[in-house]
């Protein structure tokens, strides 16, 4: 897809354009890459190595940090479980009650929708740390601190308000008309919904589940003060690397390593869905406007 | 012809917030027939057509199909298919699952479906296309699927929104052909919404002509032609439309520009009036109303000249005039029975011109439809 949209720009914006293209993407990629590759480096070091001044480009890769972070005393298996089951039950959820609430924001004709409307956007407002607090408090009380239960609902009232919003601009990007046609077809409206209009959201679907699982996966501020010893993400593990009198370095950066492979492997799984376009020329006009 | 698939709407009004749509319709739709709702934008053509369809509800009055009264039920159960402006076919789906989706809803079996949608795409002449999604067809093509959707389950009524207005204009040209053609075959009432005052006049068999939400005039193409119901008709239909002249109307005479023309009119006192003309009824002769040519629109066989008569625009249509030069004063004359006089305040048509010099059986043989 980017492949035929560069060839294509190419030719009209020169070779030089080309390149200085090419310098300043380059040059974005290589800032996100670099703590990334020196991670990963780190992450084959001793403990020693890390701390070498000047630091050693070249040095005796072990894979003793990730032995330990694996299988050793602070294996971080059981936190990556732990991020798992909060992410996907999350993830579940959210998209569970996402889609209708984002239908209904897009299409339905009901009092106050302007208002409700306003509400799910309100809420990405807030900045989160000013409701630990509060969400600690009312955790407590129903005795939903250090539980799964607990912490999927507290990931839920941020992560709901946003898919809704991500998912309203898809719905909405949909014809009225098409719908009608549907109705005329005695679909209905629940399957006007399944047989027409979610198979044009599929690529929204896809994104907005991506979004929000990632969000659940690398959350932390939440974790940290919410979860405990039965629910310990593996964004809370690794910080526990670090101690007042020593950082493990290596160790962390294996630990991260591995935390970070799921979200990889997704967002290469989920390229081809990003691409959107299916809706492309079924309405006239549609490819052009 | 078939026997169902008649429309009766009985006073429906529709409202927009403060802007009403519809005041207070009645019409009544013939089983079988091809019947067009004509009208500028926002004339409210197209809100009726959604009001048989159940996709908008009245604020009042009754619609009813086939002496049921339809007015609450969902677009579902109407048994009608439409054809939208924009086609709204499913991108997601084949053009064979486009055809076949009306089917699968009502819970046809699987063979059926597949023979139905063959004989609807060959009908409209897409057999060949239904393994591609709409996105690999032409626009024509598109417009051809949802036709085909729309036919496929035998409705009792077709309703068209525009179907052609997204089709260049040759292709319009043959498919307002095709359409007459295949509404004949199927015999399924169809009513058809179209601000095209040509294609209404060729494809309908009766037409509405609507006005700022109201219906103005309803009759045979023809007869809409011949006897405009007001000034606005007779503004909107005919190409290029009727000349409408202030004039003055005495005797039996209307004056003009210092020309004074008979016209068949009931005597009566002198008063202003609105002389209406049709382009292709004027003639160029030695004397009459005094007119200065301005320009001339060439359209091959025949051309249209732009008259200025005494500051009004005059548009005559004619065989090639190759002695006519810009700037150039003739004079213009028209037949009496082709004048067509109008109110200058209402806009109705005055006193419909009488039948031609004493022929008092044909206006009999026609009642309520006089005669020229």
């Amino acid at each position: 897809m980017s492949g035929t949209a560069t060839s294509a720009r190419g030719p009209r914006g020169g070779g030089l354009r080309a390149l200085m293209l090419w310098l300043a993407a380059g040059l974005l990629l290589a800032v996100w890459a670099f703590p990334v590759l020196w991670g990963l480096l780190t992450s084959f070091k001793t403990e020693r190595d890390v701390l070498a001044y000047p630091p050693k480009v070249l040095f005796e890769p072990t894979l003793d940090n990730y032995r330990e972070v694996i299988f050793g005393a602070s294996s971080i298996l059981p936190n990556l479980w732990s991020s798992m089951i909060v992410s996907t039950s999350a993830t579940v959820l959210t998209m569970l009650f996402a889609v209708p609430a984002a239908y209904a924001l897009a299409r339905l004709r009901y009092p106050a929708k302007r208002t409700s409307g306003f509400y799910v956007l309100a809420t990405q407002m807030l900045p989160p740390v000013g409701l630990i607090i509060p969400y600690y408090l009312v955790l407590q009380k129903i005795g939903g601190l250090d539980t799964y239960s607990g912490m999927t609902a507290i990931y839920l009232t941020f992560s709901l308000p946003f898919a809704i919003w991500l998912m309203v601009s898809y719905f909405e990007d949909i014809p009225q008309e098409m719908e009608e046609a549907a109705l005329l077809d005695r679909a209905g409206r629940l399957r006007t919904l399944w047989y027409v209009i979610l198979p044009q959201v599929r690529g929204g679907i896809a994104v907005t589940t991506i979004f929000v699982f990632l969000n659940a996966w690398n959350e932390f501020l939440f974790a940290v003060v919410l979860g405990g010893n039965n629910v310990r993400p593996v964004t809370v593990a690794m910080f526990n690397f670090i101690s007042v009198e020593q950082t493990q370095w290596a160790r962390l950066a294996a630990g991260a390593m591995l935390a970070m492979a799921p979200v990889i492997l997704i967002g290469l799984a989920a390229q081809r869905h990003i691409v959107k376009g299916l809706t492309v020329g079924a309405v006239k006009g549609g490819g052009r406007r | 012809m078939t026997s169902v698939g008649k429309v009766r709407i009985e006073g429906v009004v529709k409202r927009h917030g403060s802007f009403t749509a519809l005041h207070g319709l009645d019409l009544e739709i013939e089983p079988g027939e091809f019947f067009a709702l004509l009208g500028p934008s926002g004339s409210g053509k197209t809100t009726t057509l959604r009001i048989l369809a159940g996709l908008e509800e009245v604020d009042g009055g009754r619609v009813l199909i086939d002496g049921v009264d339809v007015t609450h039920n969902q677009p579902g159960e109407r048994d009608v298919a439409m054809v939208f402006q924009s086609y709204a076919l499913y991108p997601h789906m084949t053009v064979s699952e486009n055809i076949a989706f009306p089917l699968k809803m009502i819970g046809t079996p699987a063979a059926e479906i597949v023979a139905a949608v063959r004989d609807a795409a060959t009908r409209v002449d897409i057999a060949h296309l239904l393994a591609r999604r709409p996105g690999q067809l032409s626009g024509g093509q598109q417009q051809r699927c949802a036709l085909a959707r729309a036919i496929v389950r035998k409705p009792r009524l077709f309703l068209l929104d525009e179907p052609l207005s997204n089709l260049d204009a040759k292709l319009r040209l043959e498919t307002r052909a095709e359409l007459r053609k295949l509404q004949r075959s199927l015999g399924v009432t169809t009513v058809y919404v179209t601000h095209d005052q040509e294609e209404a006049m060729t494809v309908a068999d009766r037409m509405a002509v609507f006005m700022e939400g109201r219906m103005v005039q309803i009759g045979r193409p023809k007869d809409i032609f011949r006897e405009p119901a007001n000034i606005t008709v007779a503004g909107f239909i005919g190409t290029p439309p009727m000349n409408l002249l202030a004039a003055e109307m005495a005797d039996g005479q209307v004056r003009l520009h210092g020309a004074s023309l008979p016209v068949n009119s009931a005597p009566g006192v002198a008063r202003p009036v609105v002389l209406g003309v049709r382009p292709a009824d004027l003639r160029i002769t030695a004397s009459g109303i005094p007119a200065r040519v301005e320009f001339i629109e060439d359209l091959g066989d025949n051309v249209i000249i732009n008259f200025d008569v005494g500051g009004q625009r005059v548009k005559a249509r004619s065989e090639q005039h190759p002695e006519l030069s810009e700037g150039q004063t003739v004079h213009l004359t028209f037949d009496p029975r082709a004048a067509h006089l109008f109110d200058p305040d209402s806009g109705s048509r005055l006193a419909p011109a009488l039948p031609a010099a004493s022929s008092p059986e044909a206006a009999i043989a026609t009642p309520g439809r006089t005669s020229r």
